[in-house]
Protein backbone atom coordinates (compact mmCIF):
# COMPACT_ATOMS: atom_id res chain seq x y z
CA UNK A 1 0.00 0.00 0.00
CA UNK A 2 2.92 2.37 -0.64
CA UNK A 3 0.89 4.33 -3.13
CA UNK A 4 -1.64 5.23 -0.45
CA UNK A 5 1.07 6.57 1.84
CA UNK A 6 2.93 8.65 -0.73
CA UNK A 7 0.08 10.24 -2.64
CA UNK A 8 0.07 13.88 -1.51
CA UNK A 9 -3.41 14.73 -2.71
CA UNK A 10 -6.91 13.69 -1.93
CA UNK A 11 -7.51 10.20 -3.25
CA UNK A 12 -10.68 8.24 -3.49
CA UNK A 13 -10.64 4.51 -2.76
CA UNK A 14 -11.89 3.96 -6.26
CA UNK A 15 -8.78 5.70 -7.52
CA UNK A 16 -6.50 3.48 -5.54
CA UNK A 17 -7.86 0.11 -6.53
CA UNK A 18 -6.51 0.14 -10.11
CA UNK A 19 -3.18 1.46 -8.80
CA UNK A 20 -2.92 -1.47 -6.42
CA UNK A 21 -3.66 -3.80 -9.27
CA UNK A 22 -0.88 -2.25 -11.28
CA UNK A 23 1.62 -3.40 -8.65
CA UNK A 24 1.03 -6.89 -9.75
CA UNK A 25 2.36 -6.23 -13.21
CA UNK A 26 1.39 -4.72 -16.51
CA UNK A 27 -2.19 -3.78 -17.11
CA UNK A 28 -4.57 -5.94 -18.96
CA UNK A 29 -5.20 -4.08 -22.13
CA UNK A 30 -7.23 -4.60 -25.14
CA UNK A 31 -8.28 -1.31 -26.68
CA UNK A 32 -10.10 0.37 -28.20
CA UNK A 33 -12.18 3.42 -27.42
CA UNK A 34 -14.69 2.10 -29.86
CA UNK A 35 -15.23 -0.86 -27.62
CA UNK A 36 -17.80 -0.70 -24.90
CA UNK A 37 -15.95 -2.62 -22.20
CA UNK A 38 -16.80 -0.62 -19.02
CA UNK A 39 -13.76 -1.96 -17.19
CA UNK A 40 -11.59 -0.76 -20.02
CA UNK A 41 -13.24 2.66 -19.98
CA UNK A 42 -12.78 2.91 -16.23
CA UNK A 43 -9.11 2.04 -16.56
CA UNK A 44 -8.70 4.57 -19.33
CA UNK A 45 -10.33 7.26 -17.20
CA UNK A 46 -8.11 6.36 -14.26
CA UNK A 47 -5.01 6.49 -16.45
CA UNK A 48 -6.11 9.87 -17.82
CA UNK A 49 -6.42 11.05 -14.22
CA UNK A 50 -2.92 9.79 -13.50
CA UNK A 51 -1.61 11.75 -16.48
CA UNK A 52 -3.33 14.88 -15.18
CA UNK A 53 -1.63 14.35 -11.81
CA UNK A 54 1.68 13.83 -13.55
CA UNK A 55 1.12 17.15 -15.31
CA UNK A 56 0.76 18.67 -11.85
CA UNK A 57 4.12 17.19 -10.90
CA UNK A 58 2.96 14.26 -8.80
CA UNK A 59 5.75 11.63 -8.62
CA UNK A 60 3.49 8.95 -7.16
CA UNK A 61 1.15 9.19 -10.16
CA UNK A 62 4.14 8.89 -12.44
CA UNK A 63 5.25 5.79 -10.58
CA UNK A 64 1.77 4.32 -10.81
CA UNK A 65 1.53 4.92 -14.55
CA UNK A 66 4.97 3.40 -15.02
CA UNK A 67 3.85 0.28 -13.23
CA UNK A 68 0.81 0.04 -15.48
CA UNK A 69 2.48 0.70 -18.85
CA UNK A 70 6.15 -0.16 -18.54
CA UNK A 71 5.87 -3.91 -19.21
CA UNK A 72 4.11 -3.48 -22.56
CA UNK A 73 6.14 -0.44 -23.53
CA UNK A 74 9.41 -2.13 -22.66
CA UNK A 75 8.30 -5.11 -24.74
CA UNK A 76 7.53 -2.78 -27.62
CA UNK A 77 10.87 -1.01 -27.28
CA UNK A 78 12.71 -4.30 -27.07
CA UNK A 79 10.89 -5.62 -30.09
CA UNK A 80 11.82 -2.54 -32.07
CA UNK A 81 15.44 -2.16 -30.88
CA UNK A 82 16.23 -5.84 -30.32
CA UNK A 83 18.58 -4.79 -27.56
CA UNK A 84 17.83 -4.69 -23.84
CA UNK A 85 20.01 -1.66 -23.09
CA UNK A 86 18.63 0.33 -25.99
CA UNK A 87 15.12 -0.74 -25.10
CA UNK A 88 15.70 0.60 -21.58
CA UNK A 89 17.02 3.85 -23.02
CA UNK A 90 13.95 4.15 -25.24
CA UNK A 91 11.70 3.46 -22.27
CA UNK A 92 13.50 6.12 -20.24
CA UNK A 93 13.24 8.66 -23.04
CA UNK A 94 9.57 7.83 -23.53
CA UNK A 95 8.68 8.22 -19.88
CA UNK A 96 10.81 11.35 -19.60
CA UNK A 97 8.83 12.81 -22.50
CA UNK A 98 5.61 11.69 -20.84
CA UNK A 99 6.62 13.41 -17.57
CA UNK A 100 7.45 16.63 -19.35
CA UNK A 101 4.55 16.67 -21.80
CA UNK A 102 1.78 15.24 -19.63
CA UNK A 103 0.04 18.60 -19.70
CA UNK A 104 -0.30 18.34 -23.48
CA UNK A 105 -2.20 15.05 -23.34
CA UNK A 106 -5.67 15.36 -24.91
CA UNK A 107 -8.04 12.58 -23.81
CA UNK A 108 -10.36 13.41 -26.71
CA UNK A 109 -7.72 12.47 -29.26
CA UNK A 110 -6.01 9.43 -27.76
CA UNK A 111 -6.42 6.92 -25.02
CA UNK A 112 -3.64 7.18 -22.41
CA UNK A 113 -2.16 3.82 -23.41
CA UNK A 114 -2.21 4.62 -27.16
CA UNK A 115 -0.59 7.98 -26.39
CA UNK A 116 2.15 6.28 -24.37
CA UNK A 117 2.66 3.61 -27.06
CA UNK A 118 3.03 6.21 -29.79
CA UNK A 119 5.49 8.20 -27.70
CA UNK A 120 7.60 5.12 -27.07
CA UNK A 121 7.39 4.02 -30.68
CA UNK A 122 8.45 7.47 -31.92
CA UNK A 123 11.41 7.48 -29.54
CA UNK A 124 12.44 4.07 -30.80
CA UNK A 125 12.11 5.16 -34.43
CA UNK A 126 14.22 8.26 -33.71
CA UNK A 127 16.95 6.02 -32.36
CA UNK A 128 16.64 3.59 -35.24
CA UNK A 129 16.97 6.38 -37.73
CA UNK A 130 19.79 8.11 -35.96
CA UNK A 131 21.83 4.97 -35.58
CA UNK A 132 21.07 3.76 -39.06
CA UNK A 133 20.40 0.35 -37.86
CA UNK A 134 17.29 -0.12 -39.89
CA UNK A 135 18.61 -2.98 -41.96
CA UNK A 136 19.52 -5.03 -38.95
CA UNK A 137 16.19 -4.34 -37.34
CA UNK A 138 14.25 -5.10 -40.51
CA UNK A 139 15.60 -8.61 -40.58
CA UNK A 140 14.43 -9.24 -37.08
CA UNK A 141 11.30 -7.15 -37.13
CA UNK A 142 9.04 -10.10 -37.66
CA UNK A 143 10.94 -12.42 -35.37
CA UNK A 144 9.21 -13.24 -32.11
CA UNK A 145 11.49 -15.76 -30.48
CA UNK A 146 13.60 -13.54 -28.28
CA UNK A 147 10.77 -11.81 -26.40
CA UNK A 148 9.67 -14.68 -24.35
CA UNK A 149 13.03 -15.27 -22.74
CA UNK A 150 12.75 -11.97 -20.82
CA UNK A 151 9.07 -11.95 -20.31
CA UNK A 152 7.60 -10.77 -17.04
CA UNK A 153 6.45 -14.04 -15.53
CA UNK A 154 4.43 -12.31 -12.88
CA UNK A 155 2.42 -10.38 -15.39
CA UNK A 156 2.12 -13.24 -17.80
CA UNK A 157 0.74 -15.47 -15.15
CA UNK A 158 -2.10 -13.16 -14.46
CA UNK A 159 -5.05 -14.95 -16.07
CA UNK A 160 -6.85 -11.93 -17.39
CA UNK A 161 -3.74 -10.38 -18.83
CA UNK A 162 -2.69 -13.62 -20.39
CA UNK A 163 -6.15 -13.94 -21.83
CA UNK A 164 -6.05 -10.42 -23.23
CA UNK A 165 -2.58 -10.87 -24.63
CA UNK A 166 -3.69 -14.04 -26.27
CA UNK A 167 -6.68 -12.19 -27.63
CA UNK A 168 -4.48 -9.67 -29.38
CA UNK A 169 -2.24 -12.43 -30.70
CA UNK A 170 -5.28 -14.27 -31.99
CA UNK A 171 -6.55 -11.11 -33.58
CA UNK A 172 -3.22 -10.69 -35.31
CA UNK A 173 -3.46 -14.30 -36.47
CA UNK A 174 -6.81 -13.49 -38.03
CA UNK A 175 -5.09 -11.04 -40.31
CA UNK A 176 -3.71 -12.48 -43.55
CA UNK A 177 0.03 -13.11 -43.31
CA UNK A 178 1.06 -10.52 -45.91
CA UNK A 179 -1.06 -7.85 -44.18
CA UNK A 180 0.37 -8.71 -40.77
CA UNK A 181 3.88 -8.66 -42.16
CA UNK A 182 3.41 -5.21 -43.68
CA UNK A 183 1.74 -3.98 -40.51
CA UNK A 184 4.51 -5.25 -38.26
CA UNK A 185 7.21 -3.85 -40.51
CA UNK A 186 5.49 -0.49 -40.30
CA UNK A 187 4.73 -0.57 -36.58
CA UNK A 188 7.70 -2.38 -35.06
CA UNK A 189 10.26 -1.85 -37.81
CA UNK A 190 9.53 1.82 -38.18
CA UNK A 191 9.63 1.52 -41.95
CA UNK A 192 7.67 3.84 -44.15
CA UNK A 193 5.21 2.55 -46.72
CA UNK A 194 7.78 3.21 -49.45
CA UNK A 195 10.54 1.36 -47.58
CA UNK A 196 8.25 -1.64 -47.04
CA UNK A 197 7.28 -1.65 -50.71
CA UNK A 198 10.94 -1.58 -51.63
CA UNK A 199 11.89 -4.28 -49.18
CA UNK A 200 9.08 -6.62 -50.19
CA UNK A 201 9.41 -5.68 -53.86
CA UNK A 202 5.72 -4.92 -53.93
CA UNK A 203 3.91 -1.92 -55.39
CA UNK A 204 3.36 0.94 -52.96
CA UNK A 205 -0.38 0.87 -53.49
CA UNK A 206 -0.50 -2.77 -52.53
CA UNK A 207 1.48 -2.09 -49.36
CA UNK A 208 -0.83 0.76 -48.45
CA UNK A 209 -3.83 -1.47 -48.97
CA UNK A 210 -2.30 -4.32 -46.94
CA UNK A 211 -1.53 -2.03 -44.03
CA UNK A 212 -4.93 -0.38 -44.17
CA UNK A 213 -6.84 -3.59 -44.41
CA UNK A 214 -4.72 -5.32 -41.78
CA UNK A 215 -5.13 -2.49 -39.34
CA UNK A 216 -8.87 -2.18 -39.87
CA UNK A 217 -9.22 -5.93 -39.55
CA UNK A 218 -7.30 -5.87 -36.28
CA UNK A 219 -9.50 -3.05 -35.05
CA UNK A 220 -12.65 -4.91 -35.97
CA UNK A 221 -11.45 -8.18 -34.44
CA UNK A 222 -10.63 -6.52 -31.17
CA UNK A 223 -13.89 -4.59 -31.21
CA UNK A 224 -15.86 -7.75 -31.73
CA UNK A 225 -13.79 -9.64 -29.16
CA UNK A 226 -12.86 -12.09 -31.88
CA UNK B 1 -17.56 7.84 -45.03
CA UNK B 2 -13.81 8.21 -45.30
CA UNK B 3 -12.36 7.09 -48.61
CA UNK B 4 -9.43 4.70 -48.76
CA UNK B 5 -6.83 7.22 -49.85
CA UNK B 6 -7.80 9.41 -46.91
CA UNK B 7 -7.61 6.39 -44.62
CA UNK B 8 -4.13 5.62 -45.97
CA UNK B 9 -3.08 9.20 -45.27
CA UNK B 10 -4.47 9.04 -41.73
CA UNK B 11 -2.68 5.73 -41.11
CA UNK B 12 0.57 7.28 -42.32
CA UNK B 13 -0.15 10.17 -39.98
CA UNK B 14 -0.51 7.73 -37.09
CA UNK B 15 2.68 5.93 -38.09
CA UNK B 16 4.50 9.25 -38.08
CA UNK B 17 5.50 8.97 -41.73
CA UNK B 18 4.31 12.36 -42.94
CA UNK B 19 6.37 15.49 -43.19
CA UNK B 20 5.65 18.16 -40.62
CA UNK B 21 3.55 20.44 -42.82
CA UNK B 22 1.25 17.61 -44.01
CA UNK B 23 0.99 16.32 -40.44
CA UNK B 24 0.02 19.81 -39.30
CA UNK B 25 -2.73 20.00 -41.91
CA UNK B 26 -4.06 16.61 -40.81
CA UNK B 27 -3.98 17.83 -37.23
CA UNK B 28 -6.11 20.83 -38.21
CA UNK B 29 -8.54 18.57 -40.07
CA UNK B 30 -8.88 16.36 -37.04
CA UNK B 31 -9.73 19.35 -34.92
CA UNK B 32 -12.57 20.21 -37.23
CA UNK B 33 -13.85 16.76 -38.25
CA UNK B 34 -15.24 14.41 -35.61
CA UNK B 35 -15.55 11.48 -38.04
CA UNK B 36 -11.86 11.71 -38.92
CA UNK B 37 -11.04 12.08 -35.25
CA UNK B 38 -12.98 8.95 -34.33
CA UNK B 39 -11.32 7.00 -37.12
CA UNK B 40 -7.86 8.07 -36.02
CA UNK B 41 -8.57 7.31 -32.39
CA UNK B 42 -9.90 3.82 -33.09
CA UNK B 43 -7.09 3.05 -35.52
CA UNK B 44 -4.51 4.37 -33.07
CA UNK B 45 -5.93 2.13 -30.36
CA UNK B 46 -5.68 -0.84 -32.72
CA UNK B 47 -2.07 0.06 -33.51
CA UNK B 48 -1.27 0.50 -29.84
CA UNK B 49 -2.80 -2.86 -29.06
CA UNK B 50 -0.02 -4.45 -31.07
CA UNK B 51 2.30 -3.42 -28.25
CA UNK B 52 0.49 -5.74 -25.86
CA UNK B 53 0.12 -8.56 -28.31
CA UNK B 54 3.04 -10.25 -26.59
CA UNK B 55 3.59 -10.96 -22.92
CA UNK B 56 4.85 -7.85 -21.14
CA UNK B 57 8.52 -7.82 -20.23
CA UNK B 58 9.84 -6.95 -16.83
CA UNK B 59 10.73 -3.30 -17.11
CA UNK B 60 13.82 -1.94 -15.34
CA UNK B 61 13.10 -1.24 -11.69
CA UNK B 62 13.73 2.23 -10.35
CA UNK B 63 13.50 3.88 -13.74
CA UNK B 64 10.83 6.42 -12.66
CA UNK B 65 13.03 7.46 -9.74
CA UNK B 66 16.00 7.83 -12.07
CA UNK B 67 13.92 9.91 -14.48
CA UNK B 68 12.60 12.15 -11.71
CA UNK B 69 16.09 12.58 -10.25
CA UNK B 70 17.38 13.43 -13.71
CA UNK B 71 14.59 15.97 -14.16
CA UNK B 72 15.32 17.51 -10.78
CA UNK B 73 19.01 17.74 -11.61
CA UNK B 74 18.15 19.23 -14.97
CA UNK B 75 15.85 21.76 -13.35
CA UNK B 76 18.59 22.67 -10.87
CA UNK B 77 21.10 22.91 -13.70
CA UNK B 78 18.71 25.05 -15.69
CA UNK B 79 18.06 27.21 -12.69
CA UNK B 80 21.75 27.66 -11.97
CA UNK B 81 22.46 28.19 -15.66
CA UNK B 82 19.56 30.62 -15.83
CA UNK B 83 20.97 32.43 -12.83
CA UNK B 84 24.41 32.43 -14.37
CA UNK B 85 22.93 33.62 -17.65
CA UNK B 86 20.94 36.30 -15.87
CA UNK B 87 24.07 37.31 -14.01
CA UNK B 88 25.99 37.33 -17.29
CA UNK B 89 23.31 39.42 -18.94
CA UNK B 90 22.47 41.69 -16.08
CA UNK B 91 25.87 42.18 -14.47
CA UNK B 92 27.44 44.25 -17.26
CA UNK B 93 24.34 46.41 -17.47
CA UNK B 94 24.20 46.70 -13.71
CA UNK B 95 27.85 47.70 -13.65
CA UNK B 96 27.26 50.14 -16.48
CA UNK B 97 24.26 51.56 -14.64
CA UNK B 98 26.29 51.85 -11.45
CA UNK B 99 29.10 53.51 -13.38
CA UNK B 100 26.65 55.92 -14.98
CA UNK B 101 25.15 56.75 -11.58
CA UNK B 102 28.62 57.22 -10.13
CA UNK B 103 29.56 59.46 -13.09
CA UNK B 104 26.41 61.53 -12.62
CA UNK B 105 27.04 61.79 -8.89
CA UNK B 106 30.68 62.71 -9.48
CA UNK B 107 29.69 65.25 -12.14
CA UNK B 108 27.18 66.80 -9.74
CA UNK B 109 29.76 66.68 -6.99
CA UNK B 110 32.31 68.27 -9.29
CA UNK B 111 29.88 71.03 -10.29
CA UNK B 112 29.05 71.59 -6.65
CA UNK B 113 32.74 71.62 -5.71
CA UNK B 114 33.52 74.00 -8.55
CA UNK B 115 30.82 76.34 -7.29
CA UNK B 116 32.12 76.01 -3.76
CA UNK B 117 35.67 76.57 -4.95
CA UNK B 118 34.56 79.67 -6.82
CA UNK B 119 32.69 80.85 -3.75
CA UNK B 120 35.68 80.12 -1.53
CA UNK B 121 37.98 81.86 -4.01
CA UNK B 122 35.72 84.89 -3.99
CA UNK B 123 35.54 84.75 -0.22
CA UNK B 124 39.30 84.36 -0.07
CA UNK B 125 39.74 87.31 -2.39
CA UNK B 126 37.29 89.27 -0.32
CA UNK B 127 39.10 88.22 2.85
CA UNK B 128 42.44 89.14 1.31
CA UNK B 129 41.04 92.52 0.40
CA UNK B 130 39.65 92.85 3.89
CA UNK B 131 42.96 91.72 5.27
CA UNK B 132 44.74 94.36 3.22
CA UNK B 133 42.31 96.91 4.52
CA UNK B 134 42.77 95.61 8.05
CA UNK B 135 46.53 95.71 7.63
CA UNK B 136 46.27 99.26 6.39
CA UNK B 137 43.96 100.08 9.26
CA UNK B 138 46.30 98.28 11.62
CA UNK B 139 49.22 100.29 10.32
CA UNK B 140 47.18 103.42 10.72
CA UNK B 141 46.10 102.33 14.18
CA UNK B 142 49.65 101.47 15.10
CA UNK B 143 50.70 104.91 13.94
CA UNK B 144 47.82 106.38 15.86
CA UNK B 145 48.77 104.27 18.81
CA UNK B 146 52.33 105.44 18.57
CA UNK B 147 51.09 108.97 18.41
CA UNK B 148 48.74 108.32 21.26
CA UNK B 149 51.51 106.76 23.27
CA UNK B 150 53.61 109.78 22.56
CA UNK B 151 50.67 111.96 23.48
CA UNK B 152 50.11 109.88 26.53
CA UNK B 153 53.74 110.14 27.56
CA UNK B 154 53.60 113.84 26.98
CA UNK B 155 50.35 114.00 28.84
CA UNK B 156 51.78 111.95 31.65
CA UNK B 157 54.61 114.34 31.90
CA UNK B 158 52.11 117.13 31.85
CA UNK B 159 50.04 115.36 34.46
CA UNK B 160 52.99 114.84 36.73
CA UNK B 161 53.61 118.54 36.72
CA UNK B 162 49.89 119.16 36.98
CA UNK B 163 49.58 116.90 39.99
CA UNK B 164 52.43 118.52 41.81
CA UNK B 165 51.69 121.19 44.36
CA UNK B 166 54.42 123.45 45.62
CA UNK B 167 53.85 125.34 48.74
CA UNK B 168 56.15 127.72 50.49
CA UNK B 169 55.69 127.76 54.24
CA UNK B 170 56.17 131.08 56.00
CA UNK B 171 57.00 131.67 59.59
CA UNK B 172 54.14 132.52 61.96
CA UNK B 173 56.43 133.26 64.89
CA UNK B 174 59.07 135.94 64.88
CA UNK B 175 61.71 133.67 66.35
CA UNK B 176 61.54 131.62 63.20
CA UNK B 177 61.43 134.51 60.77
CA UNK B 178 64.65 133.45 59.02
CA UNK B 179 63.55 129.87 58.62
CA UNK B 180 62.06 128.73 55.32
CA UNK B 181 60.37 125.61 54.20
CA UNK B 182 59.14 124.43 50.80
CA UNK B 183 56.80 121.49 50.26
CA UNK B 184 56.45 119.73 46.95
CA UNK B 185 53.25 117.56 47.13
CA UNK B 186 52.51 114.80 44.67
CA UNK B 187 48.79 114.34 44.59
CA UNK B 188 48.88 110.98 42.90
CA UNK B 189 51.47 109.52 45.17
CA UNK B 190 49.97 111.24 48.23
CA UNK B 191 53.46 111.98 49.35
CA UNK B 192 55.74 114.89 49.28
CA UNK B 193 59.17 116.34 49.83
CA UNK B 194 59.97 118.95 52.43
CA UNK B 195 62.99 121.18 52.28
CA UNK B 196 63.96 123.17 55.42
CA UNK B 197 66.52 125.79 55.80
CA UNK B 198 67.72 127.69 58.82
CA UNK B 199 65.25 126.06 61.16
CA UNK B 200 66.81 125.70 64.56
CA UNK B 201 66.72 122.32 66.24
CA UNK B 202 63.83 122.03 68.69
CA UNK B 203 64.29 122.35 72.41
CA UNK B 204 64.74 119.24 74.47
CA UNK B 205 61.47 117.36 74.91
CA UNK B 206 60.04 119.01 71.92
CA UNK B 207 59.77 117.97 68.17
CA UNK B 208 58.69 119.63 65.02
CA UNK B 209 55.71 117.90 63.42
CA UNK B 210 54.50 118.37 59.83
CA UNK B 211 50.73 118.53 59.15
CA UNK B 212 48.69 118.32 55.95
CA UNK B 213 45.44 120.24 55.97
CA UNK B 214 42.66 118.70 53.91
CA UNK B 215 39.41 120.73 53.89
CA UNK B 216 37.39 117.54 53.86
CA UNK B 217 39.02 116.24 57.00
CA UNK B 218 38.20 117.92 60.29
CA UNK B 219 41.64 117.55 61.83
CA UNK B 220 45.02 118.22 60.18
CA UNK B 221 46.63 114.96 59.18
CA UNK B 222 50.05 114.22 60.60
CA UNK B 223 52.83 113.80 58.07
CA UNK B 224 55.32 112.79 60.68
CA UNK B 225 57.85 114.19 63.16
CA UNK B 226 60.71 116.11 61.56
CA UNK B 227 64.23 115.33 62.46
CA UNK B 228 66.08 118.62 62.63
CA UNK B 229 69.55 118.07 64.07
CA UNK B 230 70.87 121.46 62.97
CA UNK B 231 69.76 124.63 61.33
CA UNK B 232 71.16 123.78 57.94
CA UNK B 233 69.46 122.75 54.73
CA UNK B 234 67.39 119.64 55.30
CA UNK B 235 65.41 117.70 52.71
CA UNK B 236 63.11 114.90 53.66
CA UNK B 237 60.18 113.05 52.15
CA UNK B 238 56.98 112.49 54.02
CA UNK B 239 53.77 110.48 53.92
CA UNK B 240 50.57 111.51 55.75
CA UNK B 241 49.26 108.89 58.18
CA UNK B 242 45.86 108.80 56.49
CA UNK B 243 44.72 109.36 52.87
CA UNK B 244 44.58 112.90 51.63
CA UNK B 245 42.12 113.85 48.99
CA UNK B 246 43.13 117.41 48.58
CA UNK B 247 46.12 118.99 50.25
CA UNK B 248 45.04 122.57 50.74
CA UNK B 249 47.85 123.66 53.09
CA UNK B 250 50.85 122.42 55.02
CA UNK B 251 51.96 123.40 58.47
CA UNK B 252 54.82 122.72 60.89
CA UNK B 253 54.08 122.89 64.58
CA UNK B 254 56.20 122.49 67.70
CA UNK B 255 54.88 119.51 69.61
CA UNK B 256 55.95 117.40 72.49
CA UNK B 257 58.70 114.92 71.79
CA UNK B 258 57.52 112.07 69.56
CA UNK B 259 54.69 114.09 68.10
CA UNK B 260 50.97 114.15 68.74
CA UNK B 261 48.01 112.54 66.91
CA UNK B 262 46.47 115.96 66.43
CA UNK B 263 48.03 119.44 66.57
CA UNK B 264 48.49 120.67 70.14
CA UNK B 265 51.49 122.95 69.94
CA UNK B 266 52.10 126.24 68.27
CA UNK B 267 52.23 126.52 64.45
CA UNK B 268 55.60 127.78 63.42
CA UNK B 269 55.44 127.66 59.63
CA UNK B 270 52.44 127.44 57.34
CA UNK B 271 51.79 127.67 53.63
CA UNK B 272 49.34 126.93 50.90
Amino acid sequence: MDAVQTLPFEVAWSDLIPSVQAHNGDRKRVPTSGMTDPVQESESAFEAKLIRRIAEGDPSAFDALYKRFSGSLYCLAYRMMNDAKEAEDVLQEGFTYLWRKAASYDPNRSSPFAWAVMITRNKAIDRLRVRQRLEKIREKATSEESFFQNKDETSANEPTLRERSAMVRSALQEIPQEQRQALELAFFGGLTHEQIAERLETPLGTIKARIRRGLLRLRDCLKEGL
Amino acid sequence: MIDESKQDLLIQYLLNELDSSTAEKIGDELQANAELRDFVRETEDALASMACGWPPMKAPAGLPQRILQQERNLAKGLTSRSRARIVQLVLPWALAACLAVVCVVLAMERTSLEKKTEQVSQELLSLQQKNSRFEEELTMLQKKNARLEQDFATQQKKNVLAELKIATLKAQVAAYRSASAVVVWDKDQESGVLQLDRLPPPATGRDYQLWVIDPKIAQPVSAGVLSVPNAGLIRTSFHPVSPIESAAAFAISLEKAGGAPKPEGQIILVGK
